[in-house]
Order: structure tokens, then C-alpha cells, then sequence
């Protein structure tokens, strides 16, 4: 038995997403058995299968370090604060 | 409903065609939580639930005699229900308990294929409710057809499930004969156009396609001809008992 990712898009704009996993022997029963089992009530009309193997992965440790960078979050509440301060400073002037 | 053909001739015929999907159906819906794994489990009902949907279609046009509009549930259930073994139409391959995945299998594609010949020769039926339900049906059986085969594809290439599925075909393929033994109504539902023509005509191309399929020079010879459908298998009361288990715990019940 191979593992296959599933992902479903409905008619449109939507983009491809996730809706869970299977497993089949090859790809053809794969594309069988996930009409069955994901689309029976018609939750797409089109189907990604991605065999689990073939998945490029990266593990926790390889991307964890990425998670302690507070100064690549801009929210723009700095900027805020300094054009409000730069604003109050001009309306003092005058 | 403009002067679609009927007599009791045309009944046996359809009958005939609904009692093989409805037990199709509940033989496969019987998979339902023990299937070789998930994702067959739930293919397998969902394709006997398209079964008996073809059933209910059928029978409805027989309730009505030959007019499903109007036909209430209670009318379907008269009939596929019904207690009464002479009542029944069905073919032996149908009714009987399968030992195991394989014949189940093997059963669901020799009946498939049977069944796309049949719904084949009604497809322009002067019956219009019987050409709509070979329409609807077609929409529905490419896939059990595609199903069926890439299972078949999968397993046959291996050396231990391969012998497994050439001897459930063994075991099958005389009551799966039985399923072109003319039908008792078919010479009238032949001459009135409700059908193309009798289904044991496209026989030998049937059976070519059986050799092909399972890869097997000879089939089993036929030492017993395959029986008609006025006559039930041992297996059909066990069935019958099953599908009626909850009617019968209370008779006097209102659904």
C-alpha cells in the first residue's frame, strides 16, 4: 500500500486544499478510491493525489530557527508611532 | 407517460432486472466495516448504494405499471420486501453468500459487465421510464466498471491473489451464465421494442470478454445448465431474512 495526500478545489477562484489521506496500491485505485471516499457528495470537482513518497519535507529542527525572529513581523505599529510623533512635533510648530 | 407498452410479460422482464440490483446492492452494502481495508470499504457501499438506487428506479416503474409518477415508497417496499420467495425474479449469482473478498470481487464485475449489455439493449427502450433508468444507470456504472478492473488489474498480477480470483471465477462463472438465461416476459418485451433484443445474443462476446479479463484459456464447462429465476438458490431465504431483520422485529410498526 502507498500513501496519497489528498487535495480538493470547488469550481472558481478557490485554490487547492488539503482534505486528509488514503491509501491505495497504486495510482489508479488511488484516484478510485478518493472519488469514494472524499468526493461523494460532490466536496470538489477537482482532485490532486500526491504520493506521500514524493513529498519534499521539511523537518521541525530544519525550520525552527526561523521562529525567534521578532524584527521580520512588521505589524507597522513602529511606523505609526513615529509619523504620529513627526505629526504632533509639526502641529506644535505652528 | 404517452403510451408506454405493459403487460405481465414486460413485468417479469423488468422485475427481473430490479430484483438482480436490489440484491446486488445488499450483497455489496454487506461489506460496509469489513472490507479488505477503508478506502474499499466505503467504494464498495457506495457502489451497492448505486445499485440499489437502480433498483428502486426499477421498481417504481413496476409498482406503476410501467408509470413511476406518483409511486410511493410504500409501494416499493411492498415489493422489495416482500416475504413471498415466488415473488422473486433474481439470478442465482446474486443471491448466494460469497466465501470470501475474492468472489465478492469477481462476482461484482462478471455482474457489471453483464449488466452494462443490459442496460445497453434498453438504452432506446419504447419503455421511456426503463430508457431514462438505463441513462441514469450508465452515469454510474463506468465506474464500478473502473473499480472493479483496476482491482482485477492490481491483483491478478500477483501470483497468490491471481489464483485466488481465476478460482472464485471458476466458482462464479456458471451462475453468472444463468444471467442471460432468458428471462420469462423477454420474447414480449423483445417484440413490443421494451428491449433491443434477448440478452443472450450478445453471449459470446460476453464470454470473450470474460477470457480476456481474467486471462484463462477455457472456462468452466457447464455440467448443470444454469437455472431460471423462478426457482431460488438455498442461499435466498438466509438473504431475504437479513434484509427484512428489522421489519420483522415488529410486524405491526408504521414507517
Amino acid at each position: 500500500m502507498r500513501r496519497y495526500e489528498v487535495f480538493l478545489k470547488k469550481d472558481g477562484r478557490d485554490e487547492y486544499r488539503h482534505a486528509g489521506s488514503l491509501d491505495a496500491p497504486n495510482d489508479e485505485l488511488a484516484l478510485v478510491l478518493a472519488r469514494e471516499s472524499y468526493l461523494r457528495r460532490a466536496e470538489g470537482d477537482r482532485l490532486w493525489l500526491v504520493d506521500r513518497a514524493h513529498l519534499v519535507t521539511g523537518s521541525p529542527e530544519f525550520v525552527a530557527p526561523n521562529a525567534d525572529k521578532p524584527h521580520r513581523h512588521n505589524d507597522g505599529e513602529q511606523i505609526a508611532e513615529r509619523r504620529r510623533r513627526i505629526r504632533n512635533l509639526k502641529k506644535n510648530d505652528t | 407517460m404517452i403510451n408506454s407498452p405493459w403487460n405481465d410479460g414486460i413485468r417479469e422482464f423488468v422485475l427481473a432486472i430490479a430484483d438482480d440490483e436490489h440484491l446486488m446492492g445488499q450483497q455489496h452494502a454487506e461489506w460496509i466495516g469489513v472490507a479488505p481495508f477503508l478506502e474499499e470499504d466505503l467504494a464498495f457501499c457506495s457502489i451497492g448504494q448505486d445499485e440499489l438506487g437502480h433498483a428502486a428506479t426499477l421498481y417504481a416503474i413496476v409498482a406503476g405499471s410501467g408509470n413511476p409518477d406518483g409511486v410511493d415508497d410504500r409501494s416499493l417496499d411492498a415489493l422489495a420486501f416482500d416475504p413471498d420467495p415466488n415473488r422473486w425474479r433474481s439470478s442465482h449469482l446474486v443471491e448466494i453468500a460469497t466465501p470470501g473478498w475474492a468472489h465478492a470481487l469477481v462476482r461484482h464485475w462478471l455482474y457489471d459487465t453483464t449488466e452494462q449489455i443490459r442496460w445497453e439493449l434498453v438504452a432506446d427502450s419504447t419503455l421511456t421510464p426503463l430508457a431514462e433508468a438505463a441513462v441514469r444507470a450508465e452515469r454510474e456504472e463506468w465506474f464500478h466498471r473502473r473499480h472493479a478492473d483496476s482491482l482485477l488489474d492490481a491483483l491478478l498480477a500477483s501470483a497468490d491473489a491471481g489464483s485466488r480470483i481465476r478460482s472464485a471465477l471458476v466458482d462464479l462463472f456458471p451462475l453468472a451464465m444463468g444471467l442471460f438465461v432468458p428471462v420469462e416476459g423477454e420474447a414480449e418485451a423483445v417484440a413490443t421494442g421494451v428491449t433491443a433484443a434477448p440478452l443472450n445474443t450478445r453471449l459470446p462476446e460476453w464470454i470473450d470478454q470474460v477470457q480476456q479479463r481474467f486471462v484463462i484459456d477455457s472456462l468452466p464447462n457447464n455440467e448443470t445448465a444454469p437455472v431460471d429465476r423462478t426457482t431460488r438458490s438455498d442461499a435466498f431465504e438466509p438473504l431475504l431474512s437479513r434484509m427484512r431483520e428489522v421489519l420483522d422485529l415488529d410486524a405491526a410498526a408504521i414507517w
